[in-house]
C-alpha cells in the first residue's frame, strides 16, 4: 500500500495551483510561469500515474464527511494512472509549445488570464484522476469544464469563439446532469456516493437507464454522436494549444468516464450495451472522417477527425464490453487495450497536429487549405514533424495510429468467438464501417499534407521563417512519442495492462498479447517450446538483451490455428530502415555513370503556371462530397448566373452550406422547437393591459382550483 | 427586296444618304446612329457578316456588313469615327456577335469600344503584348524584340466558389490536338465553365496579305485552314472576282462546286472520325479514319492534290479538271456511299457511343441565333444558315439540294447534320458532275482597283471575307472572317457544366479549327 | 453486331509501303525538281511564276529549294515533278542510334499549322500507314518523346511553348520539322508574326518539305531519323 504516487499528485496539484496563482502577478512572466509550472506539474502527474499504473492501489482516502453527501473520497486507481499519464503525455509538451505561441495574441488578451485558467485546468485534471466518490468527481467535472470554456472563449472579442464556448459549456453541462444522474442511480441501492462501496442490486431497467444516461452524459465530452455539436465549434475557434488539450485531453475524460461508470460502478451486464457503444462509436468515426475529409479549414478538418478517432477508440470500447458481456476476458481485454492505446495515440498525433496547424496559423494568419500550399520548403522542420502526425492518424506503419487501428481491426474480427448470429452481423458492419473510415482517413490527410505543404502556394504567402524554438520543440516531443508508441507497442501494451488489472484481471492483456519471446520459459504464460522454436526461427528471439519480453504483438489461437494474428512494428521498423537503405544504396550505384538534369514540370507549355491554376483542397476532395451527397445532404444558398447585356456571362456565383449532421440531427430540431414554443408564449404577450388582467385571474382561479381540490 | 429594305431604311433614318450597289445597301452613317440602325437591321432578320476595320492616313474607318437572312442581298454601314475623339460605340449590348468581332479590332487596330464588356488578351495576348500594340495599324511593324517580353497575365475567372480553381489544358495538349489554351473552372470532378484562349496560333494573314498581289494572297486564304481551303479560297476568289468585276465561265462554276462538294464530304468524314476517337470508339474512328483517306485519295486523283490546294485560281480554274476524271470521282465517292451509311447505322445503333455524345454541349436554337453560330453547328441546333442558300451563289441555285436541319442541338444532333451533309454533297457531286459542258474554265485576268465582299459556304460554314485591291493587282486590305471565328465564339455556351472526361467529346462534336480561327 | 466483331471483318487495311519513283497523285502531290528548259528565257518564265522562290533559274535549268515549295502546282506542267515521297533532308546531326532505333516516341506540336500537316500526321495512325508497327508511336508528354514533330512556320505566341516542350525532353533528341512552313515559313513566314519555320526556335535535325507531305513521305522521314531507312 505504496501513498506515494497519491502524494505526488498532491504535489502536482499544488504546483499547477501555484502556476496558476504566479501566472496571474505578471504579464510579462506569465508565459514562463505557464510553461514552468505547466511541464513541472505535467511531468509530476506522469511519475505518479506510472507509479498509479504499477502500484497496488493505496485505497481510498476519506477526507472530509458532508452531512447529505458523504465523505469526499480519494485514492489512486491503475485506470485513473493510465488517463493521468496519457494528459501529462500531452500536457508536457504543449506547455512547452505555449512558451512562444501566446507571443501572436499580444496586446490583444492577457495572458495572465491564460496561463491561470491553464494551469487550473491542468490542476483539475489531475485531481479528476484520484476523486473516488460522485461529489468530488462532479465538483472537479465541473472546473474542468469551465476552465476548458474560457480557453476556448479566449479571444473573447471575437463572438465566434464566446458563441463556441457557450454552446461547449451548455452541452456540457446537460452531459453532466445526465451523468449525475447516471452515477446517483448507481450509488442509490448502496447508501454511499463513494465509488468503491459495494454495488447493491440493480434491476435491468435501472441498469439501462445507468447505462444510456451516462454513456450520453459522458459522450458529450468524447465527442460522439450525436451529441457532439460543440466540438467542430470549438475546437477551430480555441487558441491552437489549446485545441491540441481539447482533442488530446478533454476528450478523453468522456472515455475515462464511460470506461469507470460500466466497469466499477455498474459492470456491464448485457451485451446490448456493447452493441449501443459499437454502433455510436463506428457511426461517429464514418460521420467524424466523411466531414473531415470535404473540410477544407485545418482545424475544423482535425476536430471531426477527433470525432473519427474517439469514435474508433469506443468502438473498441464496444467490442470490449460486448465479450465482457458475453464472459470472454481474453477478446475483451484485446478489445479494451485496442480502446486505451488508441486514445493514448489520438492524444500524441492529434495534439501534435493541431500544434503544427496553430503554428501554421500564427505564421500565416489562415489555415484554409485552399490558400495554402508549398509550405515544405519555407518551414521544412514544422512540415517534417506534421508529416510524422499524419503518418500516424493515417495509421501507416510502424507509426501509432496503425498499431492501435489494427488491434481494433483484429477485436472486431473476433466476432467469429461470438456465437449469438446477430452480434456477428453488428460485428461485420461495424467492420467494414471502419474499414470504410480508415480509408478516407488516408485521403483525408493526404489532403491535409499534400494541399498544404507540398506543390506550390494558391496564394500570394508572406515571408516567413520556421516556428521559434521551444514551438518547434513541443512538437518534435509529440512526434517522438508518435514514433516510440508506434515502435515500441509490447512495452505500452503491458503498461495498459496493469492498468486495467482491476477489470480484466492482473496482466491478462499482457498474457494474451505479448508473448515472452525473449524469456520463453519465464512464467505467466509459458509456451510450448515447439512453438517458440518456429518463432525463434523466425527471428522472435532478436533484440533478446533488451528488456521486456518481447518485440511481437501476437494473439494465440488453439490447436487448428495457433497463430490467430501477429506482427511486430518494431522489428518492422528495422526491415524498413534495411530496405531504404539498400534502395538508396542500389540508386547511387546504379546512377554513378548517370547525369541527372533537372528541368520544370512540363504544363502543357504555359508558363508561367498561375497559382489559382492549381488543384485546390476542395477540388481534391469533391469526388467524397459527391459520392456522399446524401450524408452531407448540402443546402445551396446561391446559385446566380450573372450576364451583361443578357448574353455575356460575367459571374457564377455558387455556394453550398453543410450542416453537421449531429446539428441537423439534434441540435437544429431542439433549436426548432425551442423557437416555436416561444413563439407560441410570445402570442400571449401582446401587450394590451385587459389581456393580462385576464392571466391573472386565470391563474389565480387555477391556484384556488387546486388548493381546493387537493 | 434589296429596293423595299432601303426604302424602310430611307423612312427610318431619312438624313442617311443610302444607296444600293450591285447587291448591297451601303451608307456612310454617324456612329451616333449605329446602335440604332442595326437594331432595326437585326430585328429585321438581317445577321452580322463581318466587321471590316481599315486604317488609311491615320483615319479609322470601320464597315459592319450584315446579310438578310430572308432574301439575298447585304447592308455595308461605314462609319469613320476619330478614335482621338473618343471611344467608338460597341455593338455588343445590341448583339452578342458582335462581341469577338470588337476584341479582335480592338487588339490590332487599338480601337477602343465604349461600353463593351471585356477587351484585351484576345488576338494578341496580355503575356506577351501592350495593350496598345495595334499590330494592323499601317507602319506598325514588330520585331523579334517582342516576344522577349514577359508581361503579367491572369485568367479572368468567372466563377465564385469556395475552392473554385482554374484547370489549365494546352496550348500544347493531347496527341495531334491542335494548340488551343482551354481554362476550365471548376472545383472538382464538374467542370462549371470552360472558356479557349485562342490565337496562341495567330499568323497574321490579313497583315502578311497586305502588299501581296491577288494571286499570292490566294495561297494564304487557301492555307488559313488547310482542311477547308476550297471554303475559304472560294470566298476570296470571289471576293477578288467581283471587287474587279471579273466573270468566271460557267464551267469553272460548276468544277468548283464539284470540289467544294468534295471537300464538305472528307471534311464532315474527319469531324465523325474525331467524334468517334473522341469517345474512344476505337474500330469506328479507324474506319472513318480509311474512309476519310479514301476521300483524300479520291481528290488527290481528281484534282492532284490531297487538300485540293492550287485548284482554284482568280476568275476560275488553275488547271481544268477533265470530265473523265470528275466522274471517276463521283463513281469513287458513290462506292464509299455505303460504307459510309454502315457507319452511320451502327454508330446510331451504339448505345454506349450514343450515351456519350447525346445531351453533351448542348446550344439550344435561341442562342445560336443570338450568337449568331454558323454552318453544321447552328444547323444541329435548329437555325437553317447556309450561305448556298440565304445568299446564294453559283453554281447553287440550279442544283437541287436539301439543308439537312436537327432541333436538339446536342452533340448526337451534330452528327446527324454532318452525316446528312455528307449525303447532300454526293448529291450535288453526281447532279453538277451531269451538268458539265465543256468551255473555257479560267476568265482572263484582269484584276481592277476596287473593292467587294466575297462569301461561301464554307465546310464549317459561313465564310466572309472583304478584300480592297489597287490597280495593280495589288492587295490594300484583306479581310478574312472565316467560320470558325464565329463558332469559337459559341465554344463556352456549349460548355456550361460538364463532366470532365467528357470534354473530348464536346471538345470533337463543335467540330472548331484552331488554325481556322487563328488565321 | 458488336464493334469488335464488325473491326474483325473488316480485315486488314494495312497496306505495304509503296516503293518506287512513280506513285499515284492519290498518295502524293510529288515535288518540283530540277529541270533543263530549252532556252534561258523559257527557265526564267517558269520561275516567275513560283509564288515562294522555290525555283531558281540557273542559265537554261531550274533548280528547286523543296524546302520552299507549297505545292502551289503554278509550275506545272512544264517543271517536271518527281513522284516519290521520300523527301527527308538531314539538316544537322544524324539519326538516333543505339536503342533508339526499334522503338520511339513522338510529340506533335502544332506551331500554327494549316490542319492539312495535322491531318496527314493523324493518318499515320489509322488502319492504311498503321506507324505502329515500326514502333513509333505518339505520345501526349515531351518527357516520353524522343523526337519533336514540328508543324507549322512557329508563330510568335507559340513560340515560348515550343521552346518548353524542346526542353522538356530528355536527351537524345532529334527535333524533325514537317512541311514547307516548319521547314522554311512556307507562305507565312518569315513575317510579322511567324518565325521562318522550326530552325529559328529549335535545332532541327530533319527537314521534310512538301504542302502538306503526304502520310507516305512523313513515314520515311521518322524512319529515317530513327535510322530505320536512309533518306534518299
Amino acid at each position: 500500500m505504496s501513498q506515494w504516487p497519491l502524494l505526488l499528485t498532491g504535489i502536482a496539484i499544488g504546483v499547477a495551483l501555484v502556476g496558476a496563482l504566479g501566472g496571474v502577478v505578471s504579464e510579462r512572466r506569465a508565459a514562463v510561469v505557464l510553461t514552468t509550472a505547466g511541464c513541472l506539474a505535467a511531468a509530476l502527474a506522469f511519475i505518479a500515474g506510472v507509479g498509479m499504473i504499477f502500484g497496488a492501489g493505496s485505497g481510498d482516502r476519506f477526507l472530509w464527511s458532508f452531512p447529505v453527501f458523504g465523505s469526499i473520497a480519494i485514492g489512486t486507481t491503475p485506470l485513473g494512472g493510465i488517463f493521468a499519464c496519457i494528459s501529462a503525455l500531452v500536457y508536457v509538451p504543449t506547455s512547452l509549445y505555449s512558451l512562444r505561441y501566446l507571443e501572436r495574441y499580444r496586446p490583444e488578451y492577457s495572458a495572465r488570464a491564460f496561463a491561470c485558467w491553464y494551469c487550473v485546468l491542468l490542476a483539475a485534471i489531475i485531481a479528476l484522476f484520484v476523486c473516488r466518490d460522485v461529489i468530488s468527481f462532479f465538483v472537479i467535472w465541473e472546473i474542468v469544464a469551465i476552465a476548458s470554456a474560457a480557453l476556448v472563449a479566449y479571444e473573447w472579442r471575437r463572438e465566434r469563439n464566446v458563441r463556441a464556448a457557450f454552446i461547449m459549456l451548455a452541452m456540457s453541462e446537460a452531459g453532466t446532469i445526465a451523468a449525475v444522474v447516471a452515477m446517483l442511480l448507481a450509488r442509490a441501492g448502496s447508501g454511499s456516493l463513494h465509488f468503491g462501496a459495494p454495488a447493491a442490486a440493480i434491476s435491468q431497467a435501472a441498469a439501462w437507464a445507468i447505462f444510456i444516461l451516462s454513456f450520453f452524459g459522458f459522450g458529450v465530452k468524447a465527442g460522439l454522436l450525436p451529441v457532439n455539436s460543440w466540438l467542430p465549434r470549438a475546437h477551430p475557434v480555441a487558441p491552437g494549444n489549446v485545441s491540441a488539450l481539447l482533442s488530446g485531453v478533454i476528450l478523453n475524460l468522456g472515455v475515462y468516464g464511460i470506461v469507470l461508470v460500466n466497469s466499477e460502478l455498474v459492470p456491464v451486464r448485457y451485451a446490448g450495451e456493447g452493441v449501443v457503444v459499437l454502433v455510436i462509436g463506428a457511426a461517429s468515426a464514418l460521420i467524424g472522417i466523411l466531414y473531415a475529409t470535404i473540410e477544407d479549414d485545418l482545424k475544423t478538418m482535425l476536430a471531426y477527425s477527433s470525432v473519427e478517432n474517439l469514435g474508433i477508440a469506443v468502438t473498441a470500447l464496444g467490442v470490449a464490453f460486448v465479450f465482457t458481456a458475453e464472459h470472454q476476458t481474453l477478446f475483451a481485454a484485446l478489445g479494451f487495450a485496442a480502446a486505451v492505446y488508441h486514445v493514448l495515440n489520438h492524444s500524441a498525433y492529434k495534439a501534435l497536429l493541431f500544434l503544427g496547424a496553430a503554428t501554421l496559423d500564427a505564421k500565416l494568419g489562415g489555415r484554409s487549405m485552399n490558400r495554402l500550399g508549398g509550405l515544405i520548403r519555407v518551414l521544412p522542420v514544422t512540415a517534417a514533424l506534421f508529416f510524422v502526425g499524419v503518418l500516424g492518424i493515417a495509421a501507416i506503419p510502424p507509426l501509432n495510429g496503425f498499431v492501435s487501428e489494427w488491434l481494433t481491426f483484429q477485436a472486431l474480427l473476433r466476432a467469429v468467438e461470438l456465437s449469438p448470429l446477430g452480434l456477428r452481423v453488428v460485428f461485420a458492419l461495424c467492420g467494414a464501417t471502419l474499414a470504410l473510415t480508415a480509408a478516407l482517413a488516408v485521403t483525408c490527410f493526404v489532403k491535409a499534407f499534400g494541399m498544404t505543404f507540398l506543390g506550390r502556394p494558391r496564394t500570394p504567402l508572406p515571408a516567413v521563417d520556421e516556428a521559434a524554438r521551444a514551438m518547434k520543440f513541443g512538437m518534435a516531443l509529440l512526434a517522438l512519442e508518435c514514433i516510440l508508441l508506434g515502435v515500441l507497442p509490447t512495452y505500452v501494451l503491458p503498461a495498459i495492462s496493469h492498468g486495467a488489472a482491476d477489470l480484466l484481471g492482473p496482466d491478462t492483456i499482457t498474457a494474451a498479447l505479448v508473448p515472452p519471446f525473449f524469456k520463453p520459459t519465464a512464467a505467466p504464460n509459458p509456451l510450448p517450446s515447439d512453438f517458440v522454436a518456429t518463432f525463434h526461427a523466425l527471428g522472435a528471439q532478436i533484440g533478446r538483451g533488451a528488456p521486456g519480453r518481447g518485440w511481437v504483438v501476437m494473439l494465440r489461437g488453439g490447436s487448428a490455428n495457433p497463430v490467430v494474428f501477429a506482427m511486430s512494428t518494431t522489428y518492422l521498423l528495422f526491415i524498413i530502415a534495411l530496405l531504404l537503405a539498400i534502395a538508396y544504396a542500389v540508386v547511387r550505384l546504379a546512377s554513378r555513370t548517370r547525369r541527372t538534369s533537372r528541368s520544370p514540370a512540363w504544363s502543357g507549355g504555359l508558363s508561367p503556371v498561375l497559382p489559382e491554376m492549381t488543384y485546390t483542397a476542395t477540388g481534391f476532395s469533391n469526388p467524397v462530397r459527391v459520392i456522399f451527397d446524401a450524408v452531407f445532404n448540402p443546402t445551396e444558398v446561391e446559385n446566380e448566373r450573372d450576364t451583361i447585356y443578357q448574353h455575356f456571362r460575367s459571374a457564377i456565383r455558387r455556394k453550398r452550406e453543410d450542416v453537421f449532421w449531429s446539428d441537423r440531427i439534434l441540435s437544429v430540431p431542439i433549436e426548432r422547437a425551442t423557437l416555436r414554443m416561444a413563439a407560441l408564449l410570445a402570442r400571449m404577450h401582446h401587450g394590451r393591459l385587459p389581456a393580462y388582467v385576464g392571466y391573472a385571474l386565470g391563474t389565480l382561479l387555477l391556484v384556488l382550483a387546486i388548493v381546493t381540490f387537493a | 427586296m434589296l429596293a423595299e429594305a432601303v426604302t424602310a431604311l430611307r423612312s427610318r433614318w431619312s438624313c442617311v444618304d443610302w444607296s444600293i450597289e450591285r447587291d448591297s445597301i451601303c451608307a456612310s452613317i454617324s456612329p451616333d446612329d449605329l446602335r440604332a440602325i442595326t437594331k432595326y437591321l437585326i430585328s429585321q432578320e438581317w445577321r452580322l457578316g463581318t466587321i471590316v476595320a481599315t486604317e488609311t492616313h491615320g483615319q479609322l474607318e470601320l464597315r459592319y456588313c450584315l446579310y438578310a437572312t430572308r432574301h439575298p442581298g447585304w447592308v455595308q454601314l461605314v462609319i469613320a469615327p476619330d478614335r482621338m475623339e473618343r471611344a467608338v460605340p460597341s455593338l455588343t449590348p445590341v448583339t452578342i456577335a458582335a462581341d469577338w468581332f470588337e476584341r479582335e479590332i480592338e487588339d490590332l487596330f487599338s480601337v477602343s469600344f465604349a461600353q463593351h464588356p471585356r477587351l484585351g488578351d484576345f488576338v494578341l495576348h496580355d503575356s506577351q503584348w501592350a495593350e496598345n500594340a495595334g499590330l494592323m495599324r499601317p507602319g506598325v511593324h514588330t520585331s523579334g524584340d517582342l516576344s522577349e517580353q514577359q508581361r503579367e497575365w491572369r485568367p479572368k475567372r468567372v466563377l465564385e466558389e469556395e475552392g473554385a480553381f482554374v484547370m489549365p489544358i494546352g496550348p500544347i495538349f493531347s496527341g495531334d490536338a491542335e494548340s488551343a489554351l482551354f481554362l476550365l473552372e471548376t472545383v472538382g470532378e464538374d467542370v462549371v465553365r470552360a472558356v479557349p484562349r485562342l490565337f496562341y496560333k495567330y499568323r497574321a494573314i490579313e497583315k502578311i496579305a497586305e502588299g501581296r498581289t491577288a494571286a499570292d494572297v490566294l495561297l494564304l486564304a487557301e492555307r488559313c485552314a488547310g482542311t477547308s481551303a476550297i471554303g475559304n479560297g472560294l470566298a476570296y476568289c470571289r471576293a477578288v472576282e467581283r471587287a474587279s468585276g471579273v466573270e468566271p465561265p460557267a464551267r469553272a462554276h460548276v468544277v468548283r462546286g464539284f470540289v467544294a462538294e468534295l471537300e464538305r464530304l472528307r471534311h464532315h468524314m474527319t469531324s465523325v472520325r474525331e467524334i468517334c476517337a473522341s469517345t474512344s470508339l476505337t474500330v469506328a474512328a479507324s474506319q472513318a479514319l480509311w474512309l476519310e483517306e479514301q476521300l483524300l485519295r479520291i481528290s488527290g486523283e481528281t484534282c492532284g492534290h490531297r487538300y485540293l490546294f492550287g485548284v482554284l485560281a482568280i476568275g476560275g480554274l488553275q488547271h481544268d479538271v477533265d470530265d473523265g476524271a470528275l466522274r471517276a470521282c463521283v463513281a469513287g465517292a458513290a462506292a464509299l456511299s455505303p460504307k459510309i451509311d454502315q457507319l452511320r447505322t451502327a454508330l446510331e445503333n451504339s448505345s454506349s457511343f450514343l450515351d456519350r455524345i447525346e445531351r453533351v454541349g448542348v446550344v439550344g436554337r435561341e442562342a445560336a441565333r443570338t450568337f449568331e453560330l454558323v454552318g453544321p453547328f447552328a444547323r444541329a441546333a435548329g437555325v437553317a444558315a447556309d450561305m448556298r442558300v440565304i445568299q446564294p451563289y453559283d453554281p447553287y441555285p440550279c442544283v437541287h439540294f436539301d439543308v439537312p436541319t436537327e432541333s436538339e442541338g446536342d452533340g448526337y444532333a451534330r452528327l446527324r447534320v454532318l452525316f446528312a451533309e455528307m449525303r447532300a454533297s454526293l448529291g450535288i457531286m453526281s447532279e453538277l458532275c451531269a451538268e458539265l459542258a465543256p468551255g473555257a474554265t479560267r476568265a482572263p485576268a484582269a484584276i481592277r482597283a476596287g473593292s467587294a465582299l466575297g462569301w461561301s459556304e464554307a465546310p464549317r460554314g459561313a465564310s466572309v471575307q472583304w478584300v480592297e485591291l489597287d490597280d495593280e493587282g495589288v492587295v490594300r486590305r484583306y479581310r478574312l472572317t472565316p467560320p470558325s471565328f464565329r463558332n469559337w465564339h459559341g465554344f463556352h455556351v456549349a460548355t456550361e457544366g460538364f463532366a470532365f472526361q467528357d470534354f473530348p467529346i464536346v471538345l470533337a462534336t463543335l467540330d472548331l479549327s484552331v488554325a481556322e480561327n487563328d488565321r | 453486331m458488336s464493334w469488335f466483331i464488325r473491326g474483325l471483318r473488316a480485315g486488314v487495311l494495312t497496306e505495304n509501303l509503296p516503293e518506287g519513283q512513280n506513285l499515284p497523285a492519290s498518295l502524293t502531290p510529288g515535288l518540283p525538281r530540277r529541270t533543263d528548259f530549252a532556252t534561258e528565257q523559257e527557265a526564267l518564265e517558269i520561275t516567275s511564276l513560283c509564288p515562294t522562290g522555290a525555283l531558281r533559274a540557273e542559265e537554261r535549268a531550274v533548280h528547286v529549294t523543296s524546302e520552299r515549295c507549297v505545292e502551289c502546282m503554278r509550275c506545272k506542267p512544264e517543271q517536271d515533278w518527281r513522284r516519290d515521297a521520300d523527301w527527308a533532308r538531314f539538316a544537322d546531326g544524324g539519326p538516333l542510334e543505339g536503342a533508339f532505333t526499334r522503338s520511339i516516341h513522338v510529340r506533335i506540336v502544332d506551331a500554327g499549322d494549316c490542319g492539312s500537316c495535322l491531318s496527314e500526321l493523324a493518318q499515320l495512325n489509322g488502319p492504311s500507314y498503321n506507324l505502329h508497327r515500326f514502333g513509333i508511336f505518339i505520345t501526349p508528354t515531351p518527357r516520353q518523346a524522343d523526337v519533336l514533330l514540328v508543324v507549322g512556320p512557329v508563330t510568335r505566341q507559340m513560340l515560348d511553348p515550343l521552346k518548353l516542350a524542346y526542353e522538356a525532353m530528355p536527351a537524345p533528341k532529334r527535333v524533325l520539322a514537317v512541311g514547307a512552313c516548319a521547314a522554311s515559313g512556307g507562305v507565312f513566314g518569315p513575317s510579322v508574326m511567324c518565325a521562318a519555320g522550326a530552325a529559328d526556335a529549335v535545332p532541327v535535325d530533319l527537314v521534310l518539305p512538301g504542302c502538306p507531305p503526304p502520310p507516305l513521305a512523313i513515314v520515311h522521314a521518322l524512319r529515317a531519323l530513327c535510322g530505320q531507312e536512309r533518306p534518299a
